[in-house]
């Protein structure tokens, strides 16, 4: 009952939408809003070949590692500085995200279920563009506007299991879910009267569904080493248009994608992990009205973990990391790529022996993303609370 | 136990920080055109009476002159118009308040009359004229009714009809004449013996009334307000007092009763006009040309399409003895049964408040300037084929003054079939339709 308390709890906390934190929203399906947790972000991670028991949609064995209920929310806040490449256009907003929540039961043989909600593409941002018309011969002043608003998220649920002490695997199946308005508007200012002429509204309403099913495993190397890989299969991600939408619903065919990951303990309590995902989105290219995919997308990052540090007697892990990412979709074609360093570190507060029943981990990055049309520059904290043993 | 409240305060603590960082939010924003995906295109349509309207009808009678609970002084205005102003006032009262030798609140009945003034407040925007104005103050010979006193009827009512023994509320026993000077002020005082004043507050001579009259041509005076004042001594007191009383009843008659409506669009005056028109919206637009190399025609006008919409009427010229000399409101409302004209229930003011404000110099020097009159909402309702509360959509309306009556001027438009006729002024605003990426 206190699990799901707990989890009804963090729901209610937690935002529907996402937050927009990127322009490259605009370019394509969206830029990816990636449901990773803060210990992942830290340690410049794709997703997959941490040590010890998580909760990742990319690496669903991961999930294998819990010996109690846990739950975990995380959340995303970003600072960000644009700048378009023609210097005509700079300035700055901020967002927060929530990424991911969910929890993780252990069941029976070894069997750990796990259920969680998690963003997946964001499509949010707007622009404006004030500029004169001529009505009946005389100028008028109007500010056109367009407005997008949501994002495409994944309810997950899964099974991992542990097969002996060495291998770990798990499955899990999503269904996407979201909704995405895009508004045009237009407003009438100087040159007509304004108390009578009203606003030009136009747009629709889309709701996403679809599924994918994500499989994966790893394996020790004795206590030195840690493999992980898991794959992605989606079926089409479908956008079905409201009744009183005018634009039409569509499909589009999302691509598998391909993650490894590795961690090796260099020392006790010192490790390095390493980690290479890779996609073709070119299968979408045919699907979208305007724009492009850029292809071929990869990311890879690495990191460096002390899990022996504390902070007032309490276990707090540091970690720092690299990590580098093409981006699925760019605004005037190429590949607009993110590269980040990421600093955090975790704080247990509530501990009994390894198992941690409380804890905070908390990651901040510093990246840039950029192509040829506009660059960005940012401050990404990433902020994870997990509970176990409720 | 230990764990469980760490358990609880990891949580609250954890919950607290996100709540804190999810504040403040500042959506990803550019200016570049790049990012709209299609800007709409806005293009103004004119459509002619022959494509949009039918069956105007002007109706008169609306509302009388008192209900205007104002005055009218005109002589030969404009070359025709003559005005005259009736007044009956309250009976003054026979006791007052005084404060005695002794320092005491005492009520004295005994006072002694010792004169009095007449005193008429003037509309100093809304009256005509050039320079001071002469005006006679009389005294009526013949009972007469307020609400129904016209230029040649003292009485005219149901149960009875009485001419005036000279129409214009003649004859007329003068007793006093004035000078108003626009320049100096509003008002104009009128000074009366005490016979004059006996005779205005005596409740039994049925004919009581003051009339106000012109003796200078060529003016259009509007009056406000008027006021009786009387000087009285007291006896308890060796002060003088003054008594007021208000008007009981305020109208004017005038001659002549203006011509009735020709090809035109007349709103106004008193009794008021309204005019009334069918609509008509085509749903297919095949022009302008503007609008089809723009968007491609033909193009459908719908609801969510149409911006703005307004009636254009175009002012005429009139003749001075009836023509707008201050601000007139005109409003249009919707009419509910158009076969039960001039009848016919009207729904609620389109534009509201005092309605679209109309200067008085387009009836003259700017004679031919467009009037807009916005009525978005009403052609909206047509196009989408039912009222915003879902019922089926008028398409009648009637064009008439916010406040009617409002005043002895009215307003004049070109009709159907003139060079200035009506038109239908769209503002239609297209885009392609907002797809997905």
């Amino acid at each position: 009952m206190r699990c799901i308390a707990l989890v009804l709890g963090m729901l209610v906390m937690a935002p529907g939408s996402l937050l927009g934190q990127s322009l490259f929203n605009a370019a394509g399906l969206g830029s990816p809003s990636e449901p990773l947790d803060a210990r992942t972000r830290a340690l410049g991670g794709v997703g997959i070949g941490l040590q010890g028991s998580a909760l990742l949609g990319s690496d669903p064995a991961a999930a294998a590692f819990y010996t109690l209920p846990a739950g975990f929310l995380t959340a995303q806040p970003s600072w960000v500085e644009f700048e378009r490449s023609d210097r005509a256009e700079e300035g700055t907003f901020q967002g927060t995200r929530f990424p991911a929540l969910g929890i993780a039961y252990p069941t029976v043989h070894s069997l750990v279920a796990t259920l969680a909600f998690e963003s997946f593409l964001d499509q949010r941002f707007e622009s404006s563009d004030p500029s004169t018309i001529t009505l009946d011969g005389n100028p008028v002043n109007v500010d056109d506007s367009f407005v997008s608003r949501g994002g495409i998220s994944q309810l997950r649920l899964g099974l991992a299991r542990r097969l002996g002490r060495r291998v770990a695997v798990g499955v899990s199946a999503a269904r996407y879910t979201g909704s995405l308005t895009r508004r045009a508007q237009r407003i009438f200012h100087e040159g007509v009267d304004t108390t009578s002429v009203g606003a030009f509204q136009s747009g629709g309403f889309w709701s996403y569904s679809g599924a994918s099913v994500t499989t994966g495993g790893s394996v020790f190397l004795g206590n030195v080493a840690h493999l992980a890989g898991s794959l992605t299969w989606s079926g089409a991600l479908d956008a079905t248009a409201t009744d009183d939408t005018d634009g039409a619903s569509r499909s589009y065919d999302i691509p598998v994608q391909l993650r490894l990951g590795a961690t090796a303990v260099l020392a006790p309590g010192l490790s390095v992990s390493a980690g290479l995902a890779r996609a073709d989105w070119s299968s979408v290219d045919d699907d979208l009205r305007s724009g492009a995919s850029a292809g071929v997308v990869s990311s890879y990052g690495f990191g460096v973990e002390l899990s022996r540090a504390s902070i007032l007697g309490r276990s707090a892990p540091l970690r720092l990391g690299y990590r580098k990412t093409d981006l699925p979709f760019g605004l005037k074609g190429g590949t607009p790529t993110e590269t980040v360093w990421a600093g955090g570190l975790g704080l247990n507060l509530s501990q009994v022996g390894e198992l941690v029943r409380a804890g905070v981990e908390v990651a901040l990055e510093r990246g840039e993303r950029s192509d040829s049309a506009l660059s960005e520059k940012f401050w990404r904290s990433t902020l994870t609370v997990r509970v176990a043993g409720f | 136990m230990h764990h469980v409240t760490r358990t609880k305060m990891a949580m609250l603590l954890g919950l607290t920080a996100l709540g804190s960082v999810a504040c403040a939010e500042i959506s990803p924003t550019s200016v570049d055109p790049e990012f709209l995906p299609d800007k709409p295109t806005s293009v103004m349509v004119s459509l002619s009476w022959e494509e949009f309207g039918s069956n105007l009808e002007v109706y008169g009678g609306f509302g009388d002159v008192y209900e205007l609970r104002e005055g009218m002084l005109a002589r030969s205005f404009g070359g025709v118009l003559d005005a005259r102003t009736l007044v009956r006032f309250y009976t003054l009262s026979t006791s007052a308040t005084v404060t005695d030798s002794t320092g005491t609140s005492v009520t004295d009945t005994l006072l002694s009359l010792r004169g009095g003034r007449i005193v008429a407040f003037m509309d100093t925007v809304a009256s005509v004229a050039s320079g001071p104005v002469t005006l006679e103050l009389g005294s009526l010979r013949q009972p007469w009714h307020g609400p129904s006193a016209s230029w040649s009827m003292a009485v005219d009512t149901v149960g009875g009809q009485v001419p005036w023994i000279q129409p214009g509320a003649g004859p007329v026993e003068r007793i006093a004449t004035a000078v108003w000077d626009p320049a100096q002020g509003d008002s104009v005082v009128f000074f009366l013996d005490t016979t004059a004043v006996k005779l205005f507050r005596d409740t039994t001579e049925v004919s009581r009334g003051v009339l106000l009259g012109m003796l200078t041509p060529g003016a259009r005076l509007k009056v406000n307000d008027v006021g009786l004042r009387a000087t009285v001594h007291a006896s308890l007191a060796d002060s003088l007092l003054e008594l007021t009383s208000a008007w009981e009843a305020l109208t004017f008659l005038y001659t002549p009763e203006p011509g009735a409506a020709g090809n035109e669009v007349r709103v106004g005056g008193v009794p008021a006009w309204r005019t009334t028109l069918d609509l008509a919206v085509p749903a297919i637009l095949t022009g302008p040309p503007a609008l089809c190399a723009a968007v491609g025609c033909p193009v459908e006008l719908t609801a969510a399409r149409l911006i703005y919409a307004a009636l254009v009427l175009s002012s005429q010229g009139m003749d001075a003895a009836f023509r707008p000399s201050d601000s007139l409101g005109v409003d249009v409302r919707a009419v509910h049964d158009p076969s039960a004209l001039p009848k016919s229930p009207l729904g609620s003011a389109l534009i509201g408040g005092y309605g679209k404000m109309i200067a008085p110099d387009l009836f003259s020097a700017g004679e031919g300037t467009d009037v807009e009159i916005p009525i978005t909402n009403f052609v909206r309702a047509i196009l989408h084929a039912e009222t915003v509360d879902g019922f089926p959509p008028p398409y009648s309306l009637a064009i008439l003054t916010a406040l009617e009556p409002s005043s002895l001027a009215f307003a004049s438009f070109a009709g159907p079939g003139t060079p200035k006729a009506p038109r239908l002024k769209l503002l239609v605003t297209t885009s392609p339709s907002v797809e997905l990426p």
